[in-house]
């Protein structure tokens, strides 16, 4: 039994044809592509969100006509900080330069608060 | 001449920002900023929609000149760059 399925398997596996030199030439740059980190992917550094959620209320609080200790991760920008819509497009763009994005006008008319900034930024791909 | 909407006004604001950050030189880039802040905060009051339009007709117009500018200004881009620029 055992010795038939042995015979059976090793039908079937192949053993490579193993020439001196070609092997060592070989075998380094095989392993070498597998390991290789993919530094153009996205998604190996992408942001925590808690670092993105810091970053955010840094530059809400930067801004000069807001009371730092009013913000928080859920504050509206223009309900609870008093800013107009002026102050509005100022921290969109503020944030923009911060994680080196550009966000489309019509999505950046919809984010008019932290909460919504700090979801935009950390579902963006490109956010860094 | 038709009175702008606000999303206009708010997309010529965007749009003014956006050309100042192409300026190469720190100081001219941080006071095409503040021009253009300063202006519309100051314009913030209008109501009268004639010079509603002629504030927003100037904006437009200053919109292309610093268009065109920051591409002057990006053939002749300082060799050094600003100390401000410089971060730690």
């Amino acid at each position: 039994m055992a010795s038939a399925l042995r015979a059976a398997i090793l039908g079937h596996v192949r053993v490579p044809v193993v020439v001196a030199n070609g092997s060592k030439l070989l075998a380094p740059l095989w392993t070498h592509r597998t390991t290789a980190v993919r530094s153009m992917s996205s998604h190996d550094d992408h942001l925590e969100k808690n670092q993105v959620i810091d970053r955010i209320l840094d530059i809400v609080k930067s801004f000069p006509k807001v009371d730092p200790s009013k913000v928080t991760p859920e504050v509206h920008f223009q309900k609870d900080l008093g800013l107009d819509s002026l102050d509005n497009v100022e921290i969109i763009m503020a944030i923009e330069e911060e994680f080196k994005l550009e966000i489309p006008d019509k999505e950046a008319d919809k984010i008019d608060s932290c909460a919504l900034a700090i979801e935009y930024v950390y579902n963006h791909p490109m956010a860094s | 001449m038709a009175t702008p909407s606000r999303t206009e006004i708010i997309s010529l604001f965007r749009s003014l920002l956006r050309s100042a950050r192409q300026f190469p030189d720190y100081n001219i880039r941080e006071y095409t900023k503040r021009r253009t802040i300063d202006s519309f905060r100051h314009n913030k009051t209008l109501s009268d929609p004639s010079s509603i339009a002629a504030a927003f007709s100037d904006g437009q117009s200053q919109l292309q000149v610093a268009r065109r500018q920051s591409v002057v200004y990006s053939l002749y881009a300082p060799k050094i760059k600003s100390i401000m620029d410089v971060k730690p």
